[in-house]
């Protein structure tokens, strides 16, 4: 690196590094300069002109855009001289001349740079005698956001923004002169991911929160730093509340996980916070009807039931599901409870047993975020396989689109669907849902002929390595998995030249029984092209890394240990003063496919994913949900518990890169009932028996920093509010090849399409639905077409049609879209009233037709 | 005791007396209250009151500013949005909810102070005994001026 340059700015010394720009010199030396166009994270364009300073120069001083100027050796600048003075003035009575002064009324009053610089730097008067000139206010230019073109001082932040971190130039400046206005373009609303962060850094109040709406004023909120529960990224953010509601959410700065950024469900969806159809009190099943009870009969009922199933029929009987949803003490406390009290290892989460995952989660996400800050990159190359970000997690999709366009990273795709990030026009994998191994093996084949780049250890099996590949070969590949041959050579080909190649797999591609192949599949891979240290699985939930961590598995205690392993069933036993079971436990589906008489099931909703596993609920000795809403699953319970969510009690959660961080208790519920997870969890360990004394979430993550190592001194003084990631070193296994095959299924006449399913981030669930205003995004009962497929079927979009497989039907409406691919129809999960489960029925892989509706 | 003294103590309450006589014919200075009433300072700070325009929209656009303003915390406002077709005042935005709390209230009239559109006003109303706590948080209905459309702006 090049050496600091020194400068001067109002008589202090500053070093600075070359190329830094004036106005962040100036920052460093903590002298203000008034800004509306310069952003620390977006380009500089210098078109507002406030950031004027004098800088000396040979033929005397002028006057310069301090947010334009690179720092040079020996300058010398003024930003506090009486023309410089003058100059802002004059500027802020410009930008002031047509300004609404809507501040009454205007959303960013109190917090508007426009009425802080004006206090500050402006005139105080107005040299404007004419009318003001009109232009549209309160215009939508989407369901999320209310644009105000009288207010807006043309600063460029907004399509800046969406220029050049969503890479999506929904917004345009309009017309020209005293007439030019920010609008949409061709009238279509703007629909990036992640484009409320546009108000967040808007300098002024032309955009503001469609949600939030006139719901709060800046010096009325109190302000609790927390972290997103929509999903695994855990972006940082801060929950503005007032009489015990949230008001809004923006987002909030951490360099290791969102930057400053969030996306759209993270910053607009929070209504269910304080939903109009909380529970309140708990309820037991009396003749057939949940009636509200008290907390002690409600659990004396279900220590009772629990002691009697498990004297009947064992402690095997009785299951627990715990929640990707919900914060580590939580299912800590599920785990320990029904492992060292009821003692039985039936615990599992949605995608947890069911999903051959790894331990470790991302590196680093900063070292994906690293191509744009920093001058070594960490990741040259990314391998997505199964997982789509700009759906499932979006602040991740906004690091990679930086990473490609300004850090020059690769991307290569392997997704049933030609998503969004395609379009970087990297190798695209498209494949059939169940051929995803031997797509892999096709990789591992191509990689195994590559000349250099592979890992040496690795190398020394090659022979064997072709010899187990051979059948994926081009045709095998073309027909079979419906891949391009060409692409998985090229993608092969990058992944054996890159230094650094990060290859991500998500829960989608890992489901069932095939997924521990698929596991083993990418690993041979990552480890043939000397990636082993950078194979991530992610989870898609806000807590998908800490549930594993925690040991809500049946297979794994705390801290990833196996249920085998003798060190940690000794530490275990000794702090739980018990004896652990030995036997491994039933995963999430077989629990549900009837292997349990008891079940506990904490902030999971099953019987909304598949109408079998509904019946079956109905069939179970004894049912209790612990839940925030009452849920179809708790319509079917015999007692169901109030508790209280994200942001009504502290808890932790643990990011997709095993980040823990805070998010605590910002609401109050006065007229509730409800408790915390934990808290009920201890309350009944107490009514069987045990003796727990947590008197609240940090007396839990103490003893989780004992029962897990991996956890140790993570406390919550610890963490503050930029979270603390734990160590990954010690879970390294040496890498090795492991022969990998799949059983394919066979095709069928009747059921000519192949079903793909996923997520979506609009999607109709319990936490997204609940935001009213955002029903207009909402993704609808749809089932997605190839144009070529729908042709075929004659089918337009719109058309209402019956999709069937052997195990049932849903009637959906048609949408044509490219990135479905020829062969397939696409069914995003949790839609509203269409369970794409009626037609998995357990299965992963399914086959489906599409007929009109009669 | 000398002659003098009681002579010059005659004079004394000869003098009280020709006060007290003098005053005797004059008018009263008080008031019979509540059967007579007080003229009021034009200034006087007394219960508030929300005003109207002389369409009979609301003043108030939920800003806050008076909330804001008031160093006793008596006043609680919840805005939202008009209906553009039916709105409730002027402008895109309206106070759906407006207490105030007269235990707290001093009487102060910083919040009138703050409004930018003339709102709220302290009336000349002082008589808000009351027999229940609740019935002294004034809601936006009981506040809401009815009578005469946008007669008083500011007093000074
Ligand atoms: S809308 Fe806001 S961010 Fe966009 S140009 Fe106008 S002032 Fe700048
Ligand atoms: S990307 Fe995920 S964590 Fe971040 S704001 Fe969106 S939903 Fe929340
Ligand atoms: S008069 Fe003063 S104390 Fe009373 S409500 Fe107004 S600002 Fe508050
Ligand atoms: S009374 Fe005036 S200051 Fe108070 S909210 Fe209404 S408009 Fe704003
Ligand atoms: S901040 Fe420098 S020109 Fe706008």
């Amino acid at each position: 690196m090049a050496d600091n340059v020194t400068l001067t700015i109002d008589g202090k010394q500053v070093s600075a590094a070359p190329g830094m720009l004036l106005v962040d010199a100036a920052e460093i030396a903590n002298i203000e300069i008034p800004v509306f166009c310069s952003h620390p994270k977006l380009d500089p364009v210098g078109c507002c002109r406030m950031c004027m300073v004098e800088i000396e120069g040979p033929r005397g001083s002028r006057l310069m855009t301090a947010c334009t100027t690179p720092v040079a050796e020996g300058m010398v600048v003024h930003t506090n001289t009486p023309q410089v003075a003058e100059v802002q003035e004059a500027n802020l009575g410009f930008i002031l001349l047509n300004h609404p002064l809507d501040c009454p009324i205007c959303d960013k009053g109190g917090e508007c740079p426009l009425q802080d610089q004006t206090m500050r730097f402006g005139p105080g008067i107005s040299q404007l005698v004419e009318p003001k000139r009109l232009k549209q206010k309160n215009y939508d230019i989407s369901d999320m956001i209310v644009l105000d073109q009288e207010r807006c001082v043309l600063c460029w932040r907004c399509i800046r923004y969406l220029e050049e971190w969503e890479d999506k130039p929904q917004l345009g400046l309009h017309n020209r002169g005293n007439e030019t206005v920010i609008d949409i373009q061709d009238g279509q609303p703007v629909d990036a991911k992640t484009s409320g962060n546009i108000i967040d850094i808007c300098p002024v109040g032309a955009l503001t929160n469609q949600i939030s709406r006139f719901a709060y004023r800046p010096w009325e909120v109190e302000r609790t730093a927390s972290v997103c529960n929509h999903c695994s990224v855990g972006c940082n953010i801060r929950v503005d509340t007032r009489t015990h509601t949230v008001r809004r959410i923006i987002g909030r700065e951490n360099m290791q996980v969102n930057d400053q950024w969030i996306c759209d469900k993270g910053r607009f969806a929070h209504a269910w916070v304080n939903g109009e159809n909380r529970l309140e009190t708990p309820l037991l099943r009396k003749n057939g009807e949940l009636v509200p009870v008290q907390w002690s009969e409600a659990l004396d009922f279900i220590a009772e039931k629990l002691q009697a199933v498990k004297q009947q029929h064992g402690a095997s009987a009785i299951g627990a599901i715990g929640s990707a949803k919900i914060g580590n003490e939580s299912n800590y406390a599920l785990q320990r409870l029904f492992r060292s009290v009821i003692g039985t290892n039936n615990i599992d989460h949605r995608d947890g047993a069911d999903v051959a995952g790894l331990a470790t989660g991302l590196p680093s996400l900063a070292g994906v975020m690293k191509p744009q800050y920093g001058p070594n990159p960490q990741v040259d190359t990314i391998f997505l396989f199964g997982i789509d970000p700009s759906e499932e997690l979006p602040i991740l999709d906004l690091h990679l689109k930086r990473a490609v366009k300004k850090g020059g990273a690769k991307l290569i795709i392997a997704h049933p669907r030609k998503i969004e990030l395609t379009r970087y026009n990297g190798p695209y994998l498209a494949y059939e849902p169940g051929t995803e191994a031997t797509l892999l093996n096709g990789l591992l084949r191509a990689a195994a002929g590559q000349k250099e780049g592979l890992n040496s250890t690795a190398v020394s099996h090659l022979a064997d390595v072709k010899k187990w590949t051979e059948e994926a070969d081009d045709r095998a590949l073309a027909d079979l998995c419906r891949t391009d041959p060409a692409a998985v050579k090229a993608a092969a080909a990058m992944l054996a030249k890159s230094e650094k190649a990060l290859i991500i797999y998500g829960p989608q591609a890992a489901r069932g029984s095939d997924g521990p192949a698929i596991r083993d599949g990418l690993a041979n891979l990552a480890f043939l092209t000397g990636h082993q240290d950078r194979l991530a699985f992610v989870g898609l939930e806000a807590n998908s890394q800490g549930a594993r961590d925690m040991g809500v598995l049946p297979d794994r205690l705390p801290g990833h240990a196996s249920i085998g392993s003798s060190d940690a069933v000794k530490r275990l036993e000794h702090l739980w003063e018990c004896k652990l079971p030995t036997a491994a436990g039933q995963s999430y589906k077989q629990m549900l496919d009837g292997g349990v008489k008891a079940l506990y099931v904490m902030g999971a909703d099953p019987a909304s994913e598949r109408p079998e596993w509904a019946e079956k609920l109905d069939g179970l000795d004894l049912l209790v949900v612990q839940e925030l809403y009452l849920t179809e699953t708790a319509k079917r319970a015999d007692v169901v518990l109030p508790a209280l969510g994200w942001s009504e009690t502290d808890a932790t959660f643990t990011n997709l890169e095993r980040r823990v961080q805070r998010a605590p208790k910002a609401v109050a519920l006065p007229q509730s009932r409800a408790a915390a997870d934990w808290a009920i969890l201890s309350h009944l360990a107490q009514k069987l028996g045990a003796k727990w004394h947590f008197a609240d979430a940090k007396a839990l993550e103490a003893e989780i920093g004992k029962a897990a190592p991996i956890y140790r001194g993570l406390t919550w003084e610890a963490l503050g509010d930029q979270g603390l990631q734990w160590d990954a070193s010690a879970l390294k296994s040496k890498p090795e090849l492991k022969e990998v095959r799949q059983k394919m299924a066979k095709g069928s006449k009747e059921y000519p399409l192949t079903l793909v399913t996923g997520t979506v981030l609009f999607d109709g669930g319990t936490l997204f639905g609940a935001t009213e205003k955002l029903d207009g995004v909402t993704v609808g009962p749809v089932v997605g077409l190839s144009p070529a497929d729908a042709t075929k079927l004659g089918l337009t979009e719109g058309a209402a049609v019956a999709v069937s497989s052997p195990e049932g039907s849903l009637s959906l409406t048609v949408h044509i879209s490219e990135q479905v691919q020829p062969g397939s129809a696409w069914i995003p999960e949790s839609l509203p009233g269409a369970p794409v489960g009626a037609l998995l029925n357990g299965s992963v892989v399914q086959r489906v037709k599409v007929e009109k509706a009669a | 005791m000398a002659l003098g003294d009681y002579i010059k103590g005659a004079i004394d309450i000869g003098k009280a007396m020709g006060v007290t006589l003098k005053h005797l014919a004059e008018k009263p200075v008080t008031t019979e209250y509540p059967r007579d009433s007080v003229p009021m300072y034009p200034r006087f700070r007394g219960k508030h009151e929300l005003r109207r325009y002389a369409n009979g929209m609301e003043r108030c656009i939920g800003c806050m500013l008076c909330e804001a303003a008031c160093p006793t915390g008596a006043i609680y406002v919840e805005a939202d949005e008009n209906d553009p077709l039916n709105p409730t005042s002027p402008g895109e935005r309206y106070a759906k909810v407006y207490e105030v709390n007269l235990l707290r209230c001093v009487f102060c009239g910083d919040c009138e102070e703050a409004c930018p559109v003339e709102a709220i006003v302290l009336g000349h109303d002082f008589a808000m005994a009351n027999y229940e706590r609740k019935d002294f948080v004034l809601t936006k209905e009981q506040l809401l001026n009815p009578g005469e459309p946008n007669v008083i702006i500011r007093p000074e």
